[in-house]
């Protein structure tokens, strides 16, 4: 009896594997999204990059968002293939794990904000022998501060880590911590809430990637066609919100993004954009070789990844074919 | 942990059912225990030369790394800042926590205002909780301090509370026939018939105090063990970061073994071994 039904329940089972199967697999090659992976909630930042997915929709490009909790989560994801794009600058792990993902696009540049109390500090020289707060070891904000120890011939007498900008802004207006780095957002808070008091350090030639693109080597083969409209898109968007950043207000009602961000919120989406826009964050090219060697300098200096940026072929870290395709 | 006690040679394992064979080998349970590690090793080795995931590294790599931190004293700097706060919560979760559970055990005015919050800080999931306490306290040695004791005390107080009213009432009663005094039948007759179970509790409890510190230092801010697991992930030197989080596996397991044993010394006479 028992062998009959398992025989009988293998055979539907099988004729109904195949039915679905057979329905399914030529309906998915059409309408597999590419998911773009990001390592944090989207907010009015990520609203250029679902502005730039949304008009690649359009033009026949399947793609669809999803987040995760951290940076690295989105590597693991686009490395097994559960994500195809990921959005981070993932150098240090490349460089150390040598796995087959590269990045393709640079969305935007380090854009951070060395801050002290005037009360007490008024110059990187004045920071020698002194504590300075940093996000966390490795970070983005521990590498500037670094190059800056060296670039000034100083040395700090201690790098305490503090995470979140907000934090970091807090502790100074309390003056529990008298020179840290912040984003542009609580730099502006800072200024609000403390007026002169806390002065903004000179930050120049600092080029180095914030955020970019990346995906596994396997699909920016297979899937080249449609990664090359989304570069497309990509370039346009950013061509779009450099010559007029309100363009992001109007595209946000256009495509309904973020309809979740409390209006307030979105109310600072445009002065945000005009003011990324003003800093130069968003470059035009998409990225290059000259590009990466900055990077690995920068990243060296945070002890990230190692080598010398003279020597280390771009190839290992960036594939510009997209980019190449486009122009 | 069976495992632990297989070395004295306990007489239960050789009436297994695979009888004679076994018995011969549980007479060498070193060679066990070696060769179940040297399997899960080569396994672990294989694992991580297959390549299968880029972020695991091979058992070599690993403990490459491991020696590696070692010498250059970072893997040492961060233990003793682990410990730290381990050590802190501990102690404030083990004077804390047992007292509340014999007063609870003790007088029934305490249990009904003390039971609900240990049965509520037992059930919670504490690692919700914990970054609410960086909201009251901040991201110092306080908050972390405070997150060992709130793994840890919840099972140590209601161990010595469970233990405490599970003593024999006839052997209180006798305590009362033999007109001893309460103090009498609290210090002679209760805590030392309380106490291997009280004794368990700790046990737990510290293994809960090394989730809590880690925990802590994962989610609050990274310091010591918690940042060398982050920093490490973040700069993808996965091997490192897999040395630091065995070593920390480790070290929990050795510390609660250490207490077992000590508790089988203490109260368990008969599953002492021969």
């Amino acid at each position: 009896m028992s062998m009959i039904r398992r025989v009988f329940l293998g055979a539907a089972g099988g004729i109904f594997t195949a039915a679905t199967l057979g329905l399914t697999t030529p309906l998915m090659a059409q309408s597999d999204p590419i998911v773009v992976a990001m390592g944090d909630i989207a907010s009015v930042e990520s609203l250029n990059l679902l502005i730039a997915m949304e008009r690649a929709k359009e033009r026949g490009v399947p793609m669809e968002m999803t987040f995760f909790n951290s940076e690295d989560v989105a590597v693991q994801a686009v490395l097994s293939g559960q994500a195809d794009i990921g959005v981070g600058a993932p150098y240090a792990f490349i460089g150390n794990s040598g796995a087959p993902i590269r990045m393709f696009f640079r969305m935007s540049t380090l854009l951070f904000f060395p801050v002290v109390n005037s009360e007490v500090y008024s110059g990187w020289e004045d920071l020698d022998g002194q504590e300075v707060t940093v996000h966390s070891r490795g970070s983005g904000t521990e590498a500037l501060m670094r190059l800056m120890e060296e670039k000034h011939g100083i040395s700090y007498s201690n790098v305490s880590y503090v995470p979140g900008s907000e934090v970091r802004a807090g502790a100074m207006l309390q003056g529990t911590v008298n020179a840290t780095i912040v984003d542009a957002g609580n730099f502006r808070l800072l200024q609000e809430q403390g007026g002169d008091k806390f002065i903004r350090l000179p930050v120049d030639d600092v080029d180095a990637t914030d955020e970019a693109l990346y995906a596994n080597t396997n699909v920016l083969e297979n899937r080249a066609d449609e990664i090359t409209i989304f570069v497309e898109e990509l370039i346009r968007t950013w061509e779009d919100i450099n010559a007029n950043p309100a363009i992001v207000g109007e595209l946000r009602e256009q495509y309904n993004l973020l309809p979740d961000v409390p209006a307030e919120l979105m109310a600072e989406a445009v002065p945000y954009y005009e003011e990324a826009v003003a800093s130069g964050i968003y470059p035009a090219d998409g990225g290059s070789p000259e590009n990466v060697r900055e990077d690995i300098a920068f990243l060296a200096a945070a002890g990230q990844v190692s080598g010398d940026p003279e020597t280390i072929d771009p190839a290992d870290y960036w594939t510009f074919a997209p980019l190449d395709a486009v122009r | 942990m069976p495992s632990m006690h297989t070395g004295t040679a306990d007489p239960g394992l050789s009436e297994g059912p695979l009888g004679g064979a076994l018995s011969r080998f549980a007479s060498m349970p070193v060679v066990w225990r070696i060769l179940s590690l040297a399997i899960f090793f080569t396994v672990w080795e294989i694992a991580g030369r297959s390549n299968f995931n880029w972020a695991f590294p091979s058992f070599s790599k690993t403990l490459m790394a491991f020696f590696e931190m070692l010498g250059d004293g970072s893997l040492g700097a961060a233990y003793l800042r682990t410990i730290e706060p381990l050590g802190i919560g501990l102690v404030i979760a083990l004077g804390v926590g047992i007292s509340a559970g014999v007063m609870m055990g003790l007088r029934r005015d305490v249990e009904w205002l003390g039971l609900p919050i240990f049965i509520t800080m037992q059930a919670a999931p504490m690692a919700a909780l914990i970054p609410l306490v960086t909201y009251v306290y901040g991201i110092g040695l306080t908050s972390k301090v405070l997150a060992v004791v709130m793994l840890a005390m919840p099972v140590i107080t209601i161990n010595s509370y469970k233990a405490v009213r599970n003593v024999p009432a006839s052997a209180v009663d006798m305590c009362k026939s033999f007109m001893g005094t309460r103090r009498q039948q609290v210090f002679k007759i209760i805590l030392p018939a309380a106490s291997p179970m009280m004794f368990a509790g700790i046990r737990l409890g510290v293994a809960e105090g090394f989730s809590g510190v880690v925990l802590a230092e994962l989610l609050i801010t990274p310091t010591g063990i918690g940042d060398l697991i982050t920093f490490n992930r973040s700069i993808a030197q996965y091997p490192h970061m897999y040395a630091v989080i065995t070593s920390i596996v480790v070290f929990a397991v050795v510390a609660v073994t250490l207490l077992h044993r000590l508790e089988m010394t203490l109260f368990r006479p008969e599953k002492r071994g021969t």
